[in-house]
């Protein structure tokens, strides 16, 4: 058994990874790039070749070239130490047009042509627009190189930096002592109380593990998940952090910071990381920090994208099973009778109604009933709960009750119900303890796929009661060609699709000892 | 034998035939015994037969062919402008009674009037002349193509491996996004619009129709037809098609309609055809639906849209009962 599922889940990951590998051709090579700009204002404001380095420039952000200008390479020499800091501004003057370059800077030049073109990439050098003898606006000479990312080599970067652990090497500056310390009494709580702590120098996160009042009480930073940058949906956060990150109004509370200010703050001092400098570069953050450990998120009041989706959606599978499961026994039981009938109209109309046209319907009635239809993530009102959890329960009733009638009614003529009936059993007796306990195989497979798809959301829902899920996020990315995230999202729904099969088969073969995975039994 | 009834006794100067005649003698003919005589029996006649036997049937089939005529003989007749009332604001967002009163007693206005003064009734048909005839459209290559890929799919061990996993990877892949994609890649007509529905819909279709066909594959009947010699191309379509025909029509009551549902689906995320199709109409209706006064902009489209795919998912499913052989008796 063990063999076998692991077999699956290897398997499962090959097939996740040729669906990302699908994923980044669609979006990186079969779409037109130009498309990103269409809504860009500060594109259209630009021109001349200002707007074609602007244009490249985005390509980069966006993730679908690597870009370098000029001076960023004579940068990366400084840091090298080849050259100084003032020789390199000296170097980045180049002219105008490639005849008007020094002797050093057209070496210098020549060397950037060959050093990039020797690695694939195109260099190119636009001559400054003139108009009337003077530079046009946005004209001034430009010189960069650039190259398409490869599939292979963006797919390796990609599933290379999913995991990263955090290391007292992360930090590239002079930090002082790097090291981890283990503390029992948490700074953050004033060094009295107990709080068992391990805080790092040198690594990207503060604190690596610590303990608060929240569940699960010990949280860790060593190892984080990165699913891929987003862009314009969340700038600059990672999808799996915007996809976890809570929402809604700060809470503040009275905090003192490691200068002992102290101050009403929404700041979690737990989710510090590191950002170079930033402590010397602004007076807020001097007069709270003793380190360039300066950047912290804060804490909301609300839950986050996954918390929403998967509040509702797990509610809603429960009361889908807790109704659907009797009400499919009852018309198996009264088949042909008024019962299945009025159940056989019901699931008609969820089937082939679009599922636009039936939420929207439970939203008019829900709405003549008085209940909220909109979702206020700061409102402390329990029953703007109640329509999206109708909305997406009421559909999965009757998916239910068709495929538990379905099968109960396949397996009412099967021998050993005859039997069973020939023994004297009362119907009762045969429906609840042999029909049913056949009959739920099937439907038993589908309740991890259905618990584990409410962490995804649902688009049509969310987006009609305004639910702040997860469900709309892939629509809104892709809305906004923001390429991390239509990646990172693919990647998340695909696995866990693959591991909703899984634990379905596991489930299963659990329920019913009938069925085995092993080899050898067949 | 006692007869009860007399009257069912037959008087034989009623048969206008002579008694010698009657009596006649006639000798055993080999080859005319070994004649199987039975009724004519055709399969599709059964099939109209059980199917016309349900009152119901005849009731939706009307109302299914009152809206296809409505779908595709109404806009042929009428000469609809959606902005004939473009310039005049109160001709918008009217109810039936004020419309009728006010752009006078035709059948246009009998639903009121949208949001540029267009005729809600003459929105509903055109849009929903898009919304079948891409259903239909893609109901067929999906179902051709499913149908034959399955049963090849079936039939053949080596390609089962390669399909499987091809099914398992594209059915991962967000259908949203290969949509999205396509409609980028293109533009978001009609036809682009099938192109992204049925370059991989076909893939659901072509799996459950494999899966019928390896339950079927393995009969004796076909045991016996192989071990006889038929290829497996006539067993294909000779044997196993035949069987199935009430699986395919019940997969096409299916299929129809959910196409049109996904049409809606994706109009109403922003990801549907520029044509003005029913999820289109919706889309634009949308914040119609909260405005007291207006909701008929609304509720039309969505009312239409509804009762087409109610109407099309049940004369599918009971033309697929009725066409399972085990009900023609």
């Amino acid at each position: 058994m063990t063999k076998y599922l692991l077999r699956r889940i290897l398997h499962g990951l090959v097939s996740v990874i040729i669906v990302v590998a699908i994923v980044m051709v669609l979006i990186y090579s079969c779409l037109d790039r130009q498309l990103i700009f269409a809504q860009d204002p500060v594109y259209v404001q630009l021109g001349n070749n200002q707007k074609t380095v602007y244009q490249y420039r985005k390509w980069e952000d966006f993730g679908y070239i690597d870009y370098v200008p000029y001076a960023e390479w004579l940068q990366t020499l400084v840091a090298s130490g080849e050259l100084t800091a003032e020789r390199a501004a000296e170097l980045s003057a180049f002219g105008q047009k490639a005849s008007n370059d020094s002797e050093e800077v057209a070496e210098y030049v020549a060397r950037f042509t060959a050093y990039y073109e020797g690695q694939g990439y195109a260099v190119t050098r636009l001559d400054a627009k003139l108009s009337k003898k003077k530079v046009a606006p946005g004209g001034q000479q430009q010189l960069f190189a650039y190259k398409d990312k490869p599939l292979m080599g963006r797919l390796w970067n990609y599933l290379t930096s999913l995991v990263s652990v955090d290391n007292i090497h992360y930090v590239q500056e002079d930090v002082g002592q790097r090291g981890l310390t283990f503390t029992l009494h948490d700074p953050v709580y004033g060094g009295d109380t107990f709080a068992p702590a391990i805080i790092g120098n040198g690594t990207l996160h503060k604190y690596l593990l610590y303990t608060d009042h929240h569940f699960p009480f010990v949280h860790q930073n060593l190892v984080t998940i990165n699913l891929g940058k987003s862009y314009t949906v969340n700038s600059g956060v990672d999808v799996f952090q915007s996809m976890n990150a809570p929402q809604g109004s700060y809470v503040t509370r009275v905090l003192t910071y490691p200068t002992g200010l102290t101050e009403n703050s929404a700041d979690d001092l737990h989710s510090a990381t590191y950002s170079a400098g930033s402590r010397d570069a602004s007076l807020v953050n001097r007069d709270r920090f003793t380190d360039d450990y300066t950047s912290v998120v804060t804490i909301k009041s609300g839950l986050s994208k996954v918390g929403y989706s998967f509040v509702i959606g797990i509610i809603a599978v429960f009361l889908a099973y807790l109704i659907g499961v009797p009400l499919g026994i009852v018309m198996a039981r009264k088949k042909d009778k008024t019962i299945d009938k009025i159940g056989t109209v019901y699931i008609v109309f969820i089937i082939a109604v679009p599922s636009l046209a039936y939420i929207f319907l439970f939203k008019a009635i829900g709405y003549s009933m008085g209940l909220p239809t909109t979702f206020n993530m700061d409102s402390v009102d329990w029953r703007m709960y109640a329509l999206p959890i109708i909305s997406l329960a009421l559909p999965s009733v009757a998916n239910l009750m068709k495929w538990l009638r379905r099968y109960m009614i396949d397996q009412m003529n099967a021998d050993y119900v005859k039997f069973a009936r020939s023994g004297g059993l009362t119907e009762r007796e045969i429906f609840s303890k042999h029909i049913l306990k056949n009959a739920v195989i099937p439907l038993v497979h589908g309740i991890p796929a259905s618990v584990l798809g409410s962490l995804v959301g649902a688009i049509i829902t969310e987006r009609v009661y305004v639910v702040p899920g997860a469900g709309n996020l892939l629509t809104k990315a892709i809305n906004t060609y923001d390429n991390g995230v239509i990646v990172g999202v693919t990647l998340f729904y695909a696995l866990l699709s693959v591991v909703s099969i899984i634990l379905g088969d596991v489930l299963m073969s659990l329920v019913d000892p009938r069925i085995s995975f092993t080899e050898k039994g067949r | 034998m006692k007869v009860n009834n007399y009257n069912e006794l037959v008087d034989l100067s009623d048969l206008s035939m002579s008694e010698a005649e009657l009596f006649a003698h006639v000798d055993h003919n080999d080859l005319e015994s070994e004649k199987i005589t039975a009724p004519r029996y055709s399969y599709w006649k059964s099939v109209f037969r059980v199917f016309f036997r349900k009152r119901i049937n005849i009731v939706i089939l009307t109302l299914f062919a009152i809206i296809l005529a409505f779908t595709y003989i109404y806009p042929l007749m009428v000469d609809y402008d959606p902005f004939q009332n473009l310039m005049d604001s109160s001709a918008k967002h009217l109810l039936p009674g004020a419309a009728l009163n006010k752009l006078g007693h035709s059948i246009h206005w009998i639903l009121g009037s949208g949001a540029s003064g267009q005729s809600t009734f003459d929105a509903v048909w055109f849009g929903s002349r898009i919304s079948i005839t891409m259903a239909f459209i893609c109901a067929a290559i999906n179902m051709t193509v499913g149908i034959l890929v399955g049963s090849v799919w079936g039939f053949s061990k080596k390609f089962d491996i390669f399909m499987t996993e091809v099914y398992n990877i594209i059915g991962n892949v967000p259908y949203i996004l290969f949509i999205s994609v396509l409609v980028l890649i293109f533009s978001a007509g009609f036809w682009t619009m099938v192109f992204a529905l049925t370059i991989t819909g076909w893939l659901g279709i072509a799996y459950f129709i494999r899966t019928q066909v390896i339950i079927i594959r393995d009969r004796e009947y076909n045991l016996a037809s192989r071990c006889l010699g038929t290829p497996i191309l006539r067993i294909a379509m000779k044997n196993i098609l035949p069987f199935m025909t009430s699986v395919i029509v019940t997969l096409m009551a299916t299929e129809i309609p959910s196409y049109i549902s996904y049409e809606v689906f994706l109009s109403y995320i922003g990801m549907g055809m520029s044509d003005m199709s029913l999820g289109r109409l919706i889309y634009q209706a949308e914040n119609a639906m909260l405005t007291p006064g207006w909701q008929f902009e609304f509720w039309s489209p969505v009312a239409v849209a509804s009762i087409i795919t109610v109407v099309l998912y049940v004369v599918g499913q009971n033309l697929g009962d009725a066409s399972d052989p085990r009900t023609h008796m």
